[in-house]
């Protein structure tokens, strides 16, 4: 068989390969439309588009003129963005913490899934972020409130993918780890979990995406940092470069969420794709 | 434990009890096993053969233990099998399924070794030797899915070879693979039992290699399943997939084993319920 020789190493150099290829392709057109803006901005003035420049210009100002003693970051990074994203990552550790949890359980039992299905599949058709205003009620309006709410969030996409990962194990598989007599604590943990992996992950995917949306969300409301917060002033005194400069650093932080999660994946994952570029 | 204790030829191994198994109760219980005993002592190579869909994958589960008949009782080594026994393995028909995909070779018949079998290096010397046995050196670094599926059979019977099991059960394990590579397997596993002086029950439903391969024929019928004849192999040994296969006792029995499962048995009246 020749393709019994393949080596992971090749497969990964050839994904990080066409990933970068992929990101030229699109860098590049992504600088073409800046261009477009810019020159469509300076030729007719808008009060609310303003001109890529100014926005470079206003982030400059917004993120990068701190004292040098902290590395001339302003409070806009060391206070809102660490603040957004330690709550959304906390959030995100909790949530699909629960929902693996949670999901294996469910997953591996008929009766519990026959019992919850109904339930999960009601309660999860509630929109995560119309349940914000219960969050503030039930947890008040600090931190605690906003990571709990994220966990929320995220815990659905984990919880629903986990159990259906669970439960389409193959008999054989669990058979085999009876027979060799096999602890439950290293079944789970040995056999389940990784054989559920594929899927779980693709819970965890959705769910990093979802722990930034909540995390924004909850900064909307009540809060006295953050990027949300932030956006919310910049709203409400109608500083249009600031609003700008908020949302590039958004669509920047998510960019990378979404490299990391794809990196780990690739390395978690390594075997699941793989096998299947053999079938 | 008593695994490693060497035992002597003709001690009783495996006792099964008037068993019996009916899945589900009122009108849509089906009866997979009717009153069925047998016993296998120390060192044998008993198969097990019967009609497809004769309650040989039912009766399997229940030796292992991940079933727990309706009827009767299964002894192993003297003990009555509750749950899962110690000091049994099986080798499952679905090798793909069976290991894991995101192991190496050699992780996975480490794998069900736990620091109750020995040091670090006592379960490396056992991997090495058992993977060696079935003549995967060099195969250790691979994943189970970069082999060939009769390779994959040979790490799965190398994981249980490894683990040093008292009885080896066998379900149906070459089904999956080409004629080819199945004589070949056939022949590692008189080879290793031969080896490991292993005890082992083989279940298939291939008329020829439950003859070739074993001491005794156990015939079941249809469902609900139960011991048509217990057939004696007297051929001689080792085996040889062609000059066995000429033998004129080879050829007599595999005819009468033939005929036993196409008469479905002789089903007594009493159980056509």
């Amino acid at each position: 068989m020749s393709t019994s020789t393949v080596a992971a190493p090749n497969m990964v150099v050839r994904g990080l390969k066409d990933l970068s290829i992929r990101f030229l392709y699109g860098f590049g057109f992504l600088i073409v439309l800046i261009l477009v803006w810019e020159w469509a901005t300076v030729a007719v003035p808008s009060l609310f588009f303003p001109p890529p420049s100014r926005i470079l210009r206003t982030s400059m100002e917004l993120f990068f003129s701190g004292s040098p003693a902290h590395l001339f970051l302003t409070e806009a990074i060391t206070v809102d963005v660490a603040g957004t994203v330690s709550r959304m990552l906390l959030g995100f550790i909790i949530g699909s913490t629960v929902g693996i949890l949670a999901g294996t359980a469910i997953g591996r039992s008929m009766i519990l899934r026959e019992l919850t299905d109904p339930n999960v599949e009601f309660l999860r058709s509630i929109p995560a972020t119309a349940t914000l205003p219960l969050f503030i009620i039930l947890l008040g309006g600090d931190d605690g409130m906003r990571i709990a709410f994220i966990a929320y969030a995220v815990m659905w996409f984990v919880l629903i993918n986990t159990t259906s990962g669970v439960a389409s194990i193959h008999r054989t598989l669990i058979d085999t780890a009876h027979t060799f007599r096999i602890g439950r604590i290293k079944t789970l943990f040995r056999v389940i979990i990784p054989a559920a992996m594929p899927r779980i992950f693709a819970g965890l995917r959705i769910g990093s995406t979802v722990s930034l949306l909540a995390a924004i969300v909850s900064e909307l409301m009540l809060a006295t940092n953050g990027i949300g917060h932030r956006l919310i002033l910049a709203q409400n005194m109608f500083k249009m470069a600031d609003l700008w400069s908020w949302l590039v650093l958004l669509a920047i932080l998510g960019f990378l969420l979404n490299t990391l999660m794809e990196v780990i994946e690739r390395k978690v994952l390594a075997w699941d794709s793989l096998a299947r570029s053999q079938e | 434990m008593t695994i490693n204790t060497p035992l002597t030829d003709n001690e009783l191994i495996l006792d099964v009890a008037n068993v019996g198994h009916t899945y589900g109760n009122g009108e849509t219980a089906y009866r997979a096993i009717h009153d069925l005993s047998f016993s296998i002592s120390t060192g044998e190579l008993v198969s097990i053969v019967g009609p497809s869909g004769a309650g040989k994958t039912t009766l399997l589960r229940i030796l292992a233990g991940l079933l727990t008949p309706s009827q009767g009782s299964v002894s192993l080594l003297g003990k009555k099998v509750t749950g899962v026994p110690e000091g049994m393995a099986m080798v499952f028909q679905d090798y793909s399924r069976s290991l894991l995909p995101w192991l190496r070779v050699e992780k996975n018949v480490l794998f069900p070794l736990s620091t109750e079998t020995g040091s670090k290096e006592e379960r490396q010397r056992l991997s090495r030797e058992a993977l060696h046995a079935v003549g995967l050196d060099g195969h250790e670094h691979k994943y189970p899915w970069q082999l060939s599926g009769g390779m994959q059979q040979r790490v799965a019977i190398a994981r249980a070879l490894a683990y040093r099991p008292r009885l080896l059960l066998m379900d149906e394990p070459f089904a999956s693979v080409d004629a080819q590579t199945r004589s070949g397997l056939e022949d590692l596993v008189l080879r290793i039992r031969a080896e490991y002086g292993m005890t082992i029950l083989f279940v298939t439903h291939d008329i020829d290699e439950s003859v070739y391969l074993a001491d005794r024929v156990l015939v079941l019928s249809k469902p609900p399943a139960t011991l048509v004849e217990d057939v004696h192999i007297a051929l001689p040994s080792p085996r040889d997939q062609i000059s066995t296969k000429e033998d004129p006792e080879f050829v007599h029995l595999r005819g009468h084993v033939a005929r036993l499962i196409r008469a479905g048995g002789p089903v007594p009246a009493a159980i056509k319920d």
